[in-house]
């Protein structure tokens, strides 16, 4: 595999979809290029800030921050 | 989050205003239950609380991790509720609704990520539908990519290729983008 063929596959690693074979020779490929692989799959997990920034924030119930500040601080003085 | 791995909760509590609306939707998105998401959420924004100290801001920005954390989470909850046969009707439902879900979703935003917002609903609404499916399912709804070419009756090749090149073109647009900013 070479590196422009990595960076296709790292796409597809980073959101969990390279089947249990590609995922055999990505793991080869991403020894194969050390350092340099690191820095690109780091950068193609911004892929999921982007998909989540994509949506329309949902409101939640005020609920759940109370329950959970009140489990935090709980376990603070625990 | 340097002060949410100090263990200071107020920190938390400012974290959470800052971006539970965008994980809630996250998590909506993967599990379509309005219940379920705000327990999730909770349990979610408790995890990112035990974990601070995991967090390293070298290996990216802290709504990344965040992100990254809460999809792994969620796409866990629908598998272990066993809700899926009930969350596939539910998206069955909507995507006949509502086909184009992505493009449509504009709305008023904090101003700090709204350049960000903006440009990645343009590229992902630039792209073929059966892309922004194909990314679709495997980013929210966790399926490998034979299980996306079971469900969309779809040559195994065909998902790969469309994963590939949506995927390319949302990179790129993010790359611009952040040469931009």
């Amino acid at each position: 595999m070479n590196f422009k063929e990595f960076q296709n596959q790292s796409r597809l690693y980073v959101i969990g979809a390279l089947e249990p074979e590609e995922l055999e020779e990505f793991e080869k490929a991403r020894k194969k290029f050390g350092k340099k692989a690191e820095d690109y799959i780091g950068e193609c997990y911004g892929l999921h800030e982007a998909f989540a920034l994509s949506l329309r924030p949902a409101k939640s119930s005020a609920a759940i921050k109370d329950r959970l500040m009140a489990m935090v601080r709980s376990r603070k003085e625990a | 989050m340097k002060a949410i791995q100090a263990e200071d909760a107020d920190a938390l509590s400012q974290l959470y205003d800052r971006y539970n609306g965008i994980l809630k939707a996250l998590i909506l998105r993967v599990i379509h239950n309005e219940a379920e998401a705000d327990d999730l959420l909770q349990e979610i924004f408790m995890e990112i609380w035990n974990q601070a100290k995991n967090f390293s801001s070298q290996k990216g920005k802290p709504l990344g991790w965040m992100v990254t954390l809460a999809r792994r989470r969620a796409i866990d909850g629908l598998r272990k509720k066993q809700a899926y046969a009930r969350a596939e009707e539910r998206l069955q439902n909507e995507t006949e609704q509502q086909p184009d879900a992505w493009a449509h979703n504009t709305t008023e935003e904090e101003i700090v990520l709204s350049d960000t917002r903006d440009l990645i609903r343009k590229v992902i609404a630039g792209l073929p539908p059966a892309q922004q499916r194909a990314i679709d399912l495997a980013f929210f709804r966790g399926m490998s990519q034979r299980e996306i070419a079971a469900k969309t009756n779809t040559p195994l090749g065909t998902v790969k290729t469309r994963l590939e090149l949506g995927l390319k073109k949302i990179y790129d647009g993010l790359k611009e983008l952040r040469g931009e900013l």
